[in-house]
């Protein structure tokens, strides 16, 4: 493990349940004392049925005293798997919980860097190996330890010569299962590499079907995919001549030891130092002792991999957001009180002092300069990549800006509570994302209770309230995969009723209005008229028909203010945006003159 | 197929077995042989225990036999020697079967993966477009993966297991009736305990798996949306709901501990159970003096006993690979049932080069019935001519394109290539001979050469190069790290949207197509440079070939022989763009707009 501190140890998730590892272990220890004792039953009946001591009565004595001893040591059993499972999986839950508390806490930077994939397989996959390594690992580790004492420690005190035998052989059964074992894992990990070369090619030709097809090559594809497949089979064929043979060979390998015991044992039963029952005693042993040998091999690669998935996990667990509440000086209250400044005169709703952003080493915002005034609309426009949407998310303070400062109500974002600053803003993003949850819940999903009075308020605001009603339970209608699947018009619809629900002082659209077509979005913006009067908002859009009656339109290119003014002041200027009016009047020329 | 329900597969279809049987039928030589083996591994494997029996009753006993020291020591070394060579005998032979079936079990899937494959690449591009790739995926990854299991494991597993069931009981019959018959009175009542929590520990193990699927989905959807629910200050909330989700999880792997917990003591309680009854059956019979039991024979039973209760064991992860393995066998031919609507004529009109006189004559077309794209459309393209198809967005356009080289077949009316009906062709010959070329191309991984030449092994060097030449390509393809060879896609390098154009025209050209389709949508991002490379390149690749473009560079329109203007479905006009643009008409309005856009 690396030496670098961490404030999350495996330990000390492990040592919260310290009872639960100790009665397990004691548990684990009874059970293999009394599996280890069980042979001498056998063996004394056999003994005493060989020198004719034997009555039926004393026979059937040890038959239940077997069966009695065996009942034991199960029910041991019973409850060291239940408690050293379950400690696995406890640990797991703790973990797993754990974990997604951080990935609540982590920011934009984290989730731009790493992939929902890998993510997914750090808590599934990574959390199984720990879960493992704790609950098999501790359950099989004791076993195996405890058991191989007991049982070396009873042999070595019945016979030097056969517990010898023994010792050499049991070890040397682990290292070659682990060895194979070990063989096992590369040719499988080729295999697999194999498969994600055929699983990629696949995907590769079924996205690509219409240049596949285009061109006429299909035979082409299919004798590559079987060339790749050939390939595959050749591999797997390399796997199974080392992954059949594992089972028969540690089979081979106990032949070998009855054998062994049969010669070793046998000469001494002829030449009289050895019973019959002590040597059928120790074949038992060598049956006893099969599964904890090779479980040892396999004990091992749990604790590899669970080391390796922990650190992994521990990566998440030790990140660090970069945008978190200041550090409180105990005063949240700050915030609040800059908001009743000195001057009589109310501070901007939101406000730019040259704003630069640089994200991944590039400037993708330049010395932005920007007052919107309380209760006004601003109008963003500008090409695709010139930073609108960056624009938005350094007022609700998704990112920080590199230099210069972003002020809400007069105060700087960074001093403010994230929940605060939050609470004041309503933002629907140009990918609106809605989870699978009924449509009122996600709209009212910035709410703390489902109100169906504002949930309807607000649907009806942004024109969804009549679709509403064709859907199967209305607003209860579940949306996703299984439930209803909505339109893109309708989904911008839902993410704008979702931010009006919030009841915002700050509102903003980014640019919601592109799959709803000009009809519903003048109906929107009639109904706007009155909700937005007390309200800040600023509404990006690539559409004259959304911006013209913003107070005060920018137009943002590669990063920079470029222009601004209201809609009558630009269409006069020429620049983007009154190119961009021209093509949109001659475009809606087009579709509607007969 | 649209929504994909997970069910549970029944244990035994007749149609799907007879499908998957006839996939079998090629290789029924080694699945007998694999058979064979199987028997005589099972009759060797449960003869051993007999011979630690004689070992016991021969040679240990000392009451038991007359012979001296000498002659039981030898006896026992040749003892030994037999037990060593059945047991190698057992390995290889155990060894050549599942190595014989997992041969055939991988040929009997490569069958199935190429022609799901096959089909796949076969199937109408509507499916191709309702269906999303991950899921086409699916049949040919994990679905075809389960039936592998079922053909390697499960089927020969199940015979394996049942020959050695009944090869043990016969041994124990043949060794001693009383003990053996003793032993099967009670067989039923352990099998019967051990299903019983077999299945519960299946039905818990279904209850972990679900609840772990539901975490997953939540888990996923939340990291995906983390950011909006950062912004809507939800963190709390989802956490909660979150940590329900865990617990249940963490509850339901309780109860499954629960009954796994149960599972490996009561098989032991089972199996001393067994070995008690023998203990107390044999060991009485040998007080009274028995003839038949022995300790010997005492001794042979327990190591049956082991030898028994392993298959049962095993037996419902069989049922379970089973059930899986049919739902995937239903799915796969639920796909390999799918209508390919794009047919091949049964005596196609062979193709050795085109003309290029492409007629269109009273096309009616609609991707879902009834909502016509097209509409009635008819033209004649002469052999040679370059033809530009314009209109606003949904007019039609496109739709012209995909018919030409029969990626959809008309409703109503024909498309003619060269005076036969596309439809009269092998539709791979027409593709081959018409060359596409579109603004974002599909680039494959592998090597830039690869993806001019399109894998076609025929086509040189010398000539990718040329074609490559020609169109203006050469020079950037060489300034990259490894020219020809560099890798693209995947761990390679990223190529510009210009310098794809680009490659796009290379690798259509290559193939020296006679008719050229050409999708000239209008793209962003592409610098000035680039663009005038490409322009260039248009002009080349068009001379003195039939070419369709779809135009949006005003450039392009100009330099061709004829323009057809679409609206809604219709041809409305064409002519030249000088013919065109000297009168008020919906050409010139359609050309002032494309004039405004940026590029």
């Amino acid at each position: 493990m690396k030496a670098k501190s961490s404030q999350y140890s495996l330990w000390s998730y492990v040592l919260a349940h310290r009872g639960q590892v100790v009665q397990g272990t004691l548990l684990v220890a009874a059970s293999v004392a009394i599996t280890v004792s069980a042979p001498f039953i056998t063996r004394f009946a056999i003994d005493a049925l060989v020198d004719g001591s034997a009555t039926w009565p004393k026979i059937i004595g040890y038959a239940v005293l077997y069966l009695g001893a065996v009942a034991l040591s199960a029910i041991m059993a019973l409850g060291m798997r239940k408690i050293l499972l379950s400690l696995g999986h406890q640990v797991e839950y703790e973990v797993r919980r754990d974990l997604f508390a951080r990935l609540a806490l982590l920011d934009y930077y984290f989730y731009s860097r790493e992939r929902t994939g890998d993510l997914m397989t750090k808590m599934t996959s990574d959390l199984n190996a720990v879960r493992e390594f704790v609950g098999q690992g501790i359950l099989q580790g004791a076993r195996t330890t405890i058991g191989f004492l007991l049982a070396f420690g009873v042999m070595f005190a019945i016979n030097t010569q056969l517990a010898l035998v023994m010792l050499f052989l049991l070890p040397a059964t682990s290292v070659l299962f682990f060895l194979l074992l070990s063989i096992i894992r590369r040719r499988y990990e080729e295999t697999q590499a194999q498969f994600s070369r055929i699983s990629n090619f696949c995907q590769e030709s079924f996205a690509g079907i219409r240049t596949v097809r285009g061109y006429g090559i299909e035979d082409r594809y299919n004798s590559l995919f079987a060339g790749l497949n050939e390939h595959y089979i050749a591999l797997k064929m390399a796997l199974s001549r080392v992954e059949r043979p594992l089972w028969p060979v540690m089979g081979m390998f106990f032949s070998f030891g009855v054998v062994l015991i049969l010669w070793v044992g046998g000469r001494q039963v002829i030449a009289g130092q050895l019973t019959v029952g002590e040597f059928v005693q120790f074949s038992q042993y060598l049956f006893i002792l099969q599964w904890p040998m090779l479980a040892l091999g396999w004990t091992v690669n749990l604790l590899q991999r669970g080391l390796g998935s922990w650190d992994r996990i521990r990566a998440i667990l030790d990140a660090e957001p970069q945008i978190k509440d200041a550090p409180t000086d105990g005063s949240s209250t700050k915030a609040l009180s800059l908001t009743t400044p000195l001057t009589s005169q109310e501070p901007d709703a939101v406000s730019f002092k040259h704003v630069t952003l640089c994200l991944g080493g590039v400037e993708v915002l330049k010395g932005i300069d920007l007052q919107v005034p309380k209760g006004q609309t601003l109008g963003i426009t500008g090409p695709t990549g010139s930073g609108k949407t960056l624009l938005a998310m350094l007022i609700a303070r998704l990112l920080d800006p590199t230099s210069g400062q972003v002020l809400v109500k007069g105060c700087d974002v960074r001093e403010m509570r994230l929940g605060e600053l939050r609470a004041l803003i309503g933002m629907a993003p140009q990918e609106a994302f809605l989870f699978s949850d009924t449509l009122a819940n996600n709209i009212a999903f910035g709410l703390e209770d489902t109100n169906p009075d504002i949930v309807f308020a607000a649907a009806e605001l942004a024109e969804l309230h009549t679709d509403v009603k064709a859907f199967p339970d209305q607003f209860e209608t579940l949306l996703g995969e299984r439930g209803v699947t909505l339109s893109g018009g309708q989904r911008q619809r839902a993410a704008i009723s979702r931010a009006l629900a919030r009841d915002p002082e700050i509102l903003i659209l980014d640019d919601v209005f592109s799959a709803i077509d000009t009809q519903t979005e003048a109906a929107i913006q009639a109904r706007f008229q009155s909700f937005l009067t007390s309200r800040t908002t600023l509404i990006i859009s690539h559409r004259i028909s959304s911006l013209r009656h913003a107070n005060r339109i920018i137009v943002l290119q590669d990063g920079r203010i470029t222009q601004a003014g209201t809609h009558r002041e630009l269409i006069q200027m020429p620049g983007y945006y009154r190119e961009l009016d021209e093509i949109q009047r001659l475009q809606a020329e087009l579709e509607h003159t007969p | 197929m649209q929504a994909e329900i997970e069910h549970e597969g029944k244990l035994f279809d007749h149609t799907l077995t007879r499908r998957i049987l006839a996939y079998a039928k090629p290789y029924l030589w080694p699945m007998g042989w694999a058979a064979t083996i199987i028997l005589v591994m099972a009759l060797i494997h449960s003869y051993m225990p007999i011979l630690i029996k004689t070992a016991i009753d021969e040679y240990l006993i000392p009451t038991s036999s007359s012979k001296d020291a000498d002659a039981r020591l030898s006896g026992l070394t040749g003892v030994g020697f037999t037990y060593l060579v059945l047991a190698a005998i057992a390995f290889s032979l155990r060894y050549l079967q599942s190595y014989l079936m997992a041969w055939t079990a991988e040929r009997i899937i490569f069958d199935m993966r190429s022609d799901i494959y096959a089909k796949i690449l076969r199937l109408p591009l509507r499916f191709m477009d309702r269906n999303p790739v991950g899921r086409l995926m699916t049949r040919v990854t994990s679905d075809v993966d389960a039936m592998q299991k079922m053909v390697s494991d499960g089927l020969v597993g199940l015979v394996a297991d049942l020959f050695a069931l009944i090869a043990i009981m016969g041994f124990m019959l043949y060794l001693s009736p009383t003990l053996a018959v003793t032993l099967f009175a009670v067989f039923p009542v352990l099998f019967g305990i051990m299903t019983w929590i077999n299945i519960n520990t299946r039905r818990a193990h279904r209850q972990v798996r679900a609840k772990q699927s539901s975490l997953n989905a939540y888990l996923q959807e939340m990291i995906t949306g983390m950011l909006t629910i950062q912004l809507f200050s939800r963190e709390r909330d989802v956490s909660d709901r979150f940590d329900h989700r865990n617990s249940d999880l963490r509850n339901s792997w309780f109860e499954s501990v629960r009954w796994v917990s149960y599972f490996f003591p009561s098989m032991e309680v089972l199996n001393a159970l067994s070995v008690a009854l023998v203990l107390a059956v044999g060991g009485v019979a040998v007080v009274q003096g028995s003839d038949t039991i022995t300790i010997g024979v005492m001794v042979a039973f327990l190591a049956y006993i082991r030898d028994f209760f392993r298959p049962l064991e095993d037996l419902s992860d069989k049922s379970t690979v089973f059930q899986s393995a049919m739902a995937s066998a239903e799915r796969i031919f639920g796909l390999m049932d799918q209508d390919e609507e794009v047919r091949e004529p049964e005596h196609p009109v062979p193709i050795e080069q085109f003309r290029g006189h492409v007629e269109f004559q009273s096309v009616w077309f609609a991707y879902s019935k009834e909502e016509w794209v097209l509409r009635d459309v008819t033209f004649d393209i002469h052999p040679g001519e370059s033809v530009a198809i314009v209109g606003a967005t949904g007019a039609g356009k496109t739709s012209i394109i995909s018919l030409i080289n029969r990626f959809y077949d008309v409703q109503r009316g024909a498309v003619r290539v060269d005076g036969h009906d596309v439809r009269e062709y092998s539709q791979y010959a027409l593709r081959r001979r018409i060359g596409v070329v579109i603004q974002d191309p599909f680039i494959f991984s592998g090597s830039i050469a690869d993806n001019i030449r399109m894998n076609n092994p025929a086509i040189t060097r010398a000539q990718v190069e040329e074609s490559a030449r020609y169109v203006n390509a050469h020079r950037f393809i060489e300034a990259l790290p490894d020219g020809y060879d560099a890798l693209v896609q995947e761990r390679g390098i990223t190529l510009s949207t210009g310098q794809k154009q680009l490659l796009a025209l290379a690798r259509a050209l290559v193939q020296d197509p006679d008719i050229l389709l050409i999708l000239d949508e209008a793209t962003a991002n592409v610098d000035t440079e680039s663009e005038q490379l490409i322009q260039d390149a248009l002009k080349k690749v068009m001379r003195g070939r039939t070419s369709i473009l779809i135009a949006h560079r005003l450039s392009t329109i100009r330099g061709v022989d004829r323009i057809m203007v679409m609206r809604q479905g219709e041809l409305i006009e064409q002519g030249t763009h000088r013919q065109l643009i000297g009168h008020e008409g919906y050409y010139r309005r359609l050309y002032e707009l494309l004039a405004h856009r940026p590029v």
